[in-house]
Parts: structure tokens; C-alpha cells; sequence
């Protein structure tokens, strides 16, 4: 049917000619990773280098409508037996079963859909060299648990989709006074699915805007005798709301998140820690492209950035826990991203920790490379 | 509707676009009673778009690989050669289906293939969805510039 010139009458049966056929089965390489150069302790003394994340994309299409993807991370460049440091884990891992457009089931290793970071973690994504500290200490990116789950557009309107999982639980065993609920994970790792948790999230997009809203509730027990062996004794309930705003060379983006933690009086009786129990905080990120001004006519990007978090992982205690202030912590962050392709990245910052306790303040020196593809 | 039936039966061995989507199409962007009838030019089929007499436009079915999926995306242009819209028929990918919604896909409204396309310039981005924006900004200057080339050569009239 090549340069034939072919007529389709109405209501008659003619062999079809060929549209360009979509997915067969096939696999998928892809990958990020970022090194980092940090010195938090000034010009006098060495700093450290870090190849903080190398991350292997693994995805196979078995049809048009199911498909895995996965990602295998190696932290810190090295593992070896007996010694600090280094890390290899799933990232994530699940299997898609596309029905229609408003639905996908998900099966699997997912990642929690809460704030930005957490999903969408690729370094060029993202200004700094590390991760925003909420992101760490408040909302425990990478965050990721075995469950099932939907996700689509929501449909009839424009612009809003969802994501909703059933995931394994946390563990309050693991929760800690100055990082929350981060150690609670499972991760997939032979995890208890004691206390089913739901999380979810709806988000609304247009060009350059993006606002999304998620939460996480379930219990964090693990059917412990003191805490309570109900699906949801010790419950966490955690709800966040993020935004991120482009408009010509100006780039915003902010996230709040609150966890409270209603149980925390007898979790920190039953592991004798100082677990808060409301957990709060954000930030805001403002950005700038000089060279949308420098030279418009470029693909690439240099952008100045500053960001501001505040959080707390002790914004309340339980009666009988003594408050830390340094556990009230203010993170300012400034500096630059230059990005010569979409998908690569070359950072500096610096960062001022400080803490209402004024325990620990430090100043941070940090350079970076990332990619993705 | 008979160009419905016609559309029905000449998609149906193609997965990539399903029927229904690539009718419903086809009318949001050339409105309602139109005629279509398609002509093969190298390996892409080019629809095109009649209402009575009158020749409204032609266009043709993509793919671009977004992170590792096919999106098979329509690229429809009047006879002036101005794109007239972009539509995602399937969309696979997990992350990144914003580039279906309307107030994306309409940026490209009005373009000829001499315009400049660029991501973060004319095209604005969507966060989450970067991979996808770029894949399919990509993919629909390329059907516009084969389109518009087609046409300037007499391979589509």
C-alpha cells in the first residue's frame, strides 16, 4: 500500500491499512544516579565525596496492557559484609494492568504517593544536591511498600488524577524522636502486613502547574501485646499537600505534611523513646533560569535557586516526654542548577541547619552530578 | 454514522489506536458528519478528513517511547498546513498522562512546521510528567513536519 493512493468507501470492507502498531513485548533500560561533594565542616578541613545513588531501570512489556517496572538502587557506591555504609535495595518494583484511561491496577513494591520527592526522585528533577531535609526527616522519601493498589485520570475532569494503594503497615518499633516514622519502613523486606495501611492521592495539573494532595492512614503495631494487635492499634495518619508552579524563568515549588500519631504516649513507653506526637512542617523553593534572560534562544538552564524548610518531628509530645527543641529545625538552602540537557544536572549549594535548641547547627558545602534516562 | 462504521472497521487490527478513540477524535477536532478516507504515504497512513466536498484537513497516528512505553498520539493539520490539534490516543506509561489533558495539548494549536516547539520555551511543561512532554512535543513536530512536507510535495492532497 506503499505511496498507493487508497480510498476507504463508506461502509465497505477493504483490507486496513497500516497504523503504526503500539507496545509489543519488549524491555526497557533506563537509570539515574547523582554523585555528591559535601563539606560541613568549611574551607580548613576536607570535604567528602559520594556516589550517593546509582539506580538501574528495569522495565519489561508483555502487552499493550501489562507491563513491570522496576528499580534497583545501590547506595553509596559499595557493600560489603561487616562494614558501615553502602546499601543495595528494590526501589521499587510492581507490575501495571492498564483496564482503561481512569484505571491501572498496581501490584507490587509501590512508591508511597505522598509530597513530591517520594515519586519523583530522579536528581535533574529537583534543585540541591541532597534531597529537600523534609524529605528525609518528615516524609521518609524513598518511601515504599508492598501492596495493591489503582491509579488513572479521574474521569469527566480535565486534569485530576488519583493514585490508591492498600500497602503493609509501619512499624513503630522503628519510629525515632528526631526522624519520625522514617525508620518504621518496611521497604518490602520480609515485611509484617500486621496493619494494612491506605494511602492515596489526588492531584490537579495544567501547563506548569501542578497541586497535589496525599495522605497514608494505618495502625503501626505490628499486633505488639502492649500497643494492641488491632489492624489499626497505633495508628499514623499523615496528610500532605505540595504545589509547584512554573512561569517563564520563575520556578516555584512548596510542600506541608502533618503526621500525628495518637498512640504515641504508649509507643514510647513500649520502646522507651521520645516519639512526637505530631510531626509538621514544609518548605518553600523559589527558582530562577538566568539564562532565560542571559541567552533565551539556549535549551539549557542555569537556575538560582533558595529554599526554606521548617519542620518539627516533635511539634507535639506526648504528656510526660520533654520536648527537644532541636528537634524544631530550619533548613535554608541556596544554590545553583545548571542543566545542559533536560535530563542531566550539575549542582552547588549551601546549607545553614539551624534548630530553636541551637544544638548542632552546622553549615553545608555541597556539589552534585546527576542524570537520568 | 457511516465514517464511524468505516473508522471501526479500517482500525480495528491496530491495538496502538483503538476505534472508537480515533473516531472520537477525529470529530472533536474536525466536528460532527465528516467522511474520512486515507492514503499511504512511505509507511504512515495519513487520514483524510472530507465534510461533502470540502477538504478539511488530514491527519496521522504516532508513537514516541515516553520512559519505556509507546504513546500513540494524533497529529491533525487543515489544509493551510496549521496544526489544528494533538490528540493522546494511548497513553501507557505510569507516570506522566498529564500530557493528555487539554490545556497541554493545546499549546500546539495553530503551529506550522516552521514554528519553534521547544519545551520550557513555546511548549510549557508539566512537573511529574517531564519524560512524557518531551516525548510527545518531540513526536508531533516531526508528524507536522512530515505532514506539511507531504502536502508541499503533492504525496497528500
Amino acid at each position: 500500500m506503499r505511496s498507493l493512493l487508497r480510498w476507504v468507501p463508506l461502509c465497505a470492507v477493504v483490507t486496513a491499512p497500516e497504523l503504526p502498531l503500539g507496545a509489543q513485548e519488549r524491555t526497557t533500560l533506563g537509570g539515574y544516579g547523582e554523585v555528591h561533594y559535601t563539606n560541613a565542616t568549611g574551607p580548613a578541613t576536607p570535604g567528602a565525596v559520594n556516589f550517593a545513588r546509582f539506580v538501574a531501570y528495569l522495565a519489561h512489556t508483555f502487552s499493550d496492557r501489562i507491563a513491570l517496572r522496576s528499580e534497583v538502587e545501590l547506595e553509596d557506591a559499595k557493600v560489603e559484609g561487616g562494614k558501615a555504609g553502602g546499601e543495595v535495595g528494590l526501589e521499587q518494583a510492581y507490575l501495571d494492568y492498564r483496564l482503561t484511561d481512569w484505571l491501572t491496577l498496581r501490584t507490587g513494591l509501590v512508591l508511597v504517593p505522598v509530597g513530591i520527592i517520594n515519586e519523583t526522585h530522579e536528581p535533574p528533577t529537583f534543585h540541591g544536591v541532597d534531597r529537600p531535609a523534609v524529605d528525609h526527616d518528615l516524609l521518609p522519601t524513598t518511601w515504599r511498600e508492598i501492596g495493591v493498589g489503582a491509579v488513572g485520570a479521574v474521569p469527566g475532569v480535565t486534569g485530576v488524577s488519583y493514585r490508591v494503594y492498600l500497602v503493609n503497615g509501619l512499624r513503630a518499633d522503628g519510629f525515632s524522636a528526631g526522624e519520625g516514622i522514617r525508620e518504621g519502613r518496611q521497604e518490602g523486606r520480609q515485611a509484617s502486613f500486621a496493619n494494612p495501611s491506605v494511602t492515596g492521592r489526588l492531584e490537579w495539573a495544567r501547563p506548569g502547574l501542578k497541586i497535589g494532595g496525599s495522605f497514608w492512614y494505618g495502625g503501626s503495631a505490628n499486633a505488639d501485646s502492649v500497643l494492641g494487635t488491632g489492624s489499626f492499634a497505633a495508628p499514623v495518619a499523615l496528610v500532605s499537600a505540595d504545589a509547584r508552579y512554573d512561569v517563564g524563568a520563575a520556578s516555584f515549588r512548596g510542600v506541608v505534611a502533618n503526621i500525628s500519631l495518637s498512640d504515641a504516649a504508649a509507643i514510647d513507653a513500649r520502646y522507651t523513646t521520645t516519639v512526637g506526637s505530631r510531626m509538621a512542617g514544609g518548605y518553600l523553593e523559589g527558582a530562577y533560569d538566568l539564562l532565560h534572560a542571559l541567552a533565551p534562544a539556549s535549551p539549557q538552564r542555569l537556575s538560582a535557586f533558595v529554599r526554606h524548610e521548617r519542620y518539627d518531628t516533635q511539634a507535639d509530645v506526648p504528656a510526660g516526654v520533654t520536648r527537644d527543641a532541636s528537634f524544631a529545625r530550619r533548613v535554608t538552602t541556596l544554590g545553583l542548577t545548571y542543566k545542559p540537557t533536560w535530563n542531566t544536572a550539575f549542582k552547588g549549594d549551601y546549607q545553614w541547619f539551624r534548630n530553636a535548641g541551637g544544638a548542632g547547627e552546622h553549615e553545608v558545602l555541597s556539589l552534585g552530578v546527576g542524570y537520568q534516562f | 454514522m457511516s465514517v464511524g462504521l468505516a473508522l471501526l472497521l479500517l482500525a480495528a487490527q491496530q491495538p496502538a489506536a483503538p476505534p472508537a478513540k480515533l473516531a472520537a477524535s477525529l470529530a472533536r477536532i474536525f466536528g460532527p458528519g465528516t467522511r474520512t478516507d486515507t492514503l499511504g504515504v512511505d509507511t504512515t497512513t495519513v487520514l483524510r478528513v472530507w465534510h461533502g466536498d470540502s477538504l478539511l484537513g488530514f491527519a496521522a497516528v504516532g508513537n514516541v517511547i515516553g520512559k519505556d512505553q509507546p504513546i500513540t498520539f494524533l497529529v491533525a493539520i487543515g489544509p493551510d498546513d496549521r496544526l489544528k490539534d494533538v490528540d493522546i490516543l494511548v497513553y501507557r506509561e505510569p507516570y506522566g498522562g498529564e500530557v493528555a489533558y487539554e490545556p497541554w495539548r493545546r499549546q500546539f494549536r495553530g503551529a506550522r512546521a516552521t514554528d519553534s516547539l521547544r519545551v520550557g520555551k513555546e511548549i510549557r511543561s508539566i512537573s511529574g510528567a517531564t519524560i512524557s512532554v518531551h516525548a510527545v512535543t518531540l513526536g508531533v513536530r516531526r508528524l507536522l513536519a512530515d505532514l506539511t512536507a507531504w502536502h508541499a510535495s503533492g504525496a497528500i492532497r
